[in-house]
């Protein structure tokens, strides 16, 4: 889970890093109230899960309460790449001497966390590493808690920080780490990390990405979902523990199946014959008729659908059940084309279910049968 | 021969008396997989489809002298319980859940490294020989001996694979689920001397998918030490960026890191066999047999 940027600095401030402080507000009430109560100027930021948003219009200065009520409202009623603006972050503006970076993220190639450290930052730190990459550091971790002090010595002597601002540094790199490892996150940034006019170390703004499967340890992070602007479609599929995963806007096929690499096998062989699809849902293992009849509810909910393909390879999942959900859900799904292919545990009983459905229902016998149907029902190529 | 999961196998399952656990160990007994013992802190001294149960993995390994254990226990006990088995220094661990905590699976990673156990999950089907045994959930009644080499990121694209061999009369050596997470305890790198060394294998079929650098890293290790024909598949080709397809570790970062593209291209080089789908798995296999 991607959290939004206020979020972000509470968590630093949990552990202590010097972190910008500020006021959120979602409406021209909080903004009036706010106005009455910060040092102008003020920063006014967009408060998305998205990077770039400065570029896009999404952070403005304000020199007195009348502009903040202005441009704040503008921001709140912008959408920045598709996501829309609910909140706003308002913060003093601050004095900036000298803009660095530093991360922590997971290293796939080698299993560990690794830090990124860079002594020049800012919003265009993609543009300068790939201008001058040795304006970069990429340091591995080892498994353990804790960095090893020579990867901080050789940051500090890499930006030039002298005595008292080394120091600050090495604490705000530890204390960094420490929230990765803590709050269990796949991404910890500081991007301006800032020297400010007073010769001190704050984090002017951040990002933070959560492993989702950890939630359960971080009850207060979990309580964050409900403030973000998710696609309905995935927060109601969240409550029955599917997965609505969003393709292409421009498609009309959903496809229903009970394991990713299934559903992105099924998506690649649909897009090979040049039809888009528009929606997946993910059922996991083991699914009932009862919760087929609400997955297939939530796909044939996106107005965009009009062909559903319902793509099973049963082991834990049972072909019957499948059926029976079709079937039950059938009547209230629309006018919405159906092919289905049952494959694996209880399979002719399934077939015999499906088969006594009253309405038209396309069943095929494979996955490769299935997209041909598919095709050969929407004009694609065959 | 076939590897890791044998007729040779003393099978220890972590979470016997849970449901899914009593379950898949009915399944893998009915398969001549040798379970002998399971393992649920609080419930030793009880036995369940015969197999006597212990608080301890160290108990189950010193009494039945085991050399392998299947966990069937919830994500969030997953580090618990593979922890215990890697420290009760049980040689093979294969861990199922999905759902897992990263970080956990950071520690775990290196800590199997570290104690030379063999790590391999999680959310994974676990590892199949087939026609001599099994250790995890996997169908098995679609898998058949013969002299493929499968290992899969994902359970549904292995199963559609080996269901398509089977009409062509191919048959595997032994099936490994690396697993769709982000940390694996075993790569595909890991896997590939396994089968390099198999007398039985003689065509290895590796099912990746989108995200993440291990298909890359296969393709490396293939160019300079596999011998053996390659096919590989990636999966994902249409998925949009910055999107997990459902599997943790299926997702191209917004920088395209993890791309099918990029996986196709090093396995290309490195004198792979690059398929297009699980069908054309199939296909290449009778290209191959002439």
């Amino acid at each position: 889970m991607k959290l939004l940027e206020y979020q972000a600095h509470d968590i630093f401030r949990t552990y202590g890093i010097a972190s910008i402080d500020g006021f959120t507000a979602g409406s021209r009430e909080e903004l009036e109230t706010i106005g009455g109560r910060v040092r102008f100027p003020v920063v006014i930021k967009a408060q998305v899960q998205t990077g770039n948003r400065g570029k896009l219009g999404g952070i403005q200065f304000a020199e007195n309460a009348s502009e903040l009520i202005e441009k704040g409202v503008t921001i709140l009623g912008m959408s920045i790449k598709d996501l829309p603006v609910n909140k706003v972050f308002v913060t003093p503006k601050v004095e900036i001497d000298r803009e660095m970076y530093l991360s922590f993220t997971m290293d796939r190639k080698t299993k560990l966390g690794v830090m990124i450290f860079s002594p020049v930052g800012g919003v265009d730190i993609n543009q300068i590493v790939d201008d001058n990459p040795d304006a970069v550091v990429t340091l591995n971790i080892p498994a353990g808690n804790h960095i090893p002090k020579f990867m901080l010595q050789y940051a500090v002597d890499m930006a030039g920080l002298e005595g008292d601002l080394a120091e600050e540094f090495k604490e705000v790199a530890g204390k960094l780490f420490t929230a990765f490892v803590k709050h269990d996150c796949l991404l910890t940034e500081i991007n301006p990390l800032v020297v400010t006019g007073d010769g001190h170390l704050i984090a002017l703004d951040g990002k933070i990405e959560i492993d989702d499967n950890a939630l359960y340890r971080h009850s207060e992070i979990a309580e964050y979902r409900e403030e973000m602007t998710d696609n309905p479609l995935v927060v109601e599929a969240r409550k029955f523990d599917f997965l609505y995963i969003p393709i292409r806007d421009q498609g009309n096929i959903a496809v229903v199946s009970n394991g990713s690499g299934m559903i992105m096998s099924s998506i690649d062989l649909i897009a090979k014959k040049g039809m888009d699809v528009t929606c997946a849902l993910d059922l996991g293992g083991g699914a009932t008729a009862d919760r087929i009849q609400e997955a297939l509810r939530i796909v044939a909910s996106n107005p965009r659908v009009d062909t559903i393909f319902i793509n099973i390879f049963g082991g834990i999942t049972r072909c019957n059940e499948i059926a029976t959900g079709i079937k039950e859900a059938y009547h209230s799904l629309g006018a919405v084309r159906l092919v289905v292919r049952l494959e694996g545990t209880n399979k002719e009983q399934g077939l015999e279910i499906a088969q006594s459905i009253d309405g038209n229902i396309e069943m095929v016998d494979g996955l490769y049968e299935g997209v041909d149907a598919l095709a050969a029902g929407s004009g694609g190529v065959a | 021969m076939s590897f890791w999961i044998d007729e040779n196998t003393r099978l220890i399952v972590q979470g016997i008396t849970g449901r899914e656990g009593t379950f898949h160990a009915e399944q893998m007994q009915q398969y001549h997989t040798n379970v002998v013992a399971g393992v649920t802190p609080g419930r030793g001294g009880s036995d369940v489809l015969g197999v006597p149960v212990y608080n301890t993995v160290l108990e189950a390994k010193e009494r039945h002298d085991a050399n392998a254990s299947v966990l069937f226990v919830p994500p969030r006990f997953l580090y618990g319980a593979a922890e215990e088995a890697i420290l009760s220094g049980v040689p093979l661990v294969l861990t199922i859940a999905e759902g897992t905590p990263v970080h956990d699976m950071l520690k775990l990673h290196h800590l199997a490294r570290e104690r030379g156990v063999r790590l391999v999950g999680p959310n994974s089907f676990g590892v199949i020989s087939p026609g001599k045994a099994k250790a995890g959930f996997m169908a098995h009644r679609i898998f058949s001996q013969g002299n493929v080499g499968v290992m899969s990121r994902s359970a549904t694209n292995c199963y559609e694979t080996v269901f398509l061999m089977k009409k062509d009369g191919f048959g595997q050596s032994t099936v490994v689920g690396v697993g769709g997470d982000m940390i694996p305890g075993s790569t595909f790198t890991d896997v590939l001397p396994f089968f390099e060394r198999d007398t039985q294998t003689e065509v290895i079929v590796m099912i990746g998918e989108i995200g993440g650098s291990e298909e890359e890293l296969a393709g490396q290790y293939i160019k300079e030490h596999v011998t053996k024909p390659v096919i590989a598949l990636i999966a994902g080709k249409n998925a949009p960026k910055d999107t997990s397809m459902g599997h943790a570790g299926a997702i191209v970062s917004p920088d395209g890191e993890g791309s099918a593209e990029s996986k196709e291209g090093i396995l290309r080089e490195a004198g792979c066999r690059i398929a297009e789908s699980t069908e054309d798995i199939v296909r290449i296999l009778k290209e191959l047999r002439g």
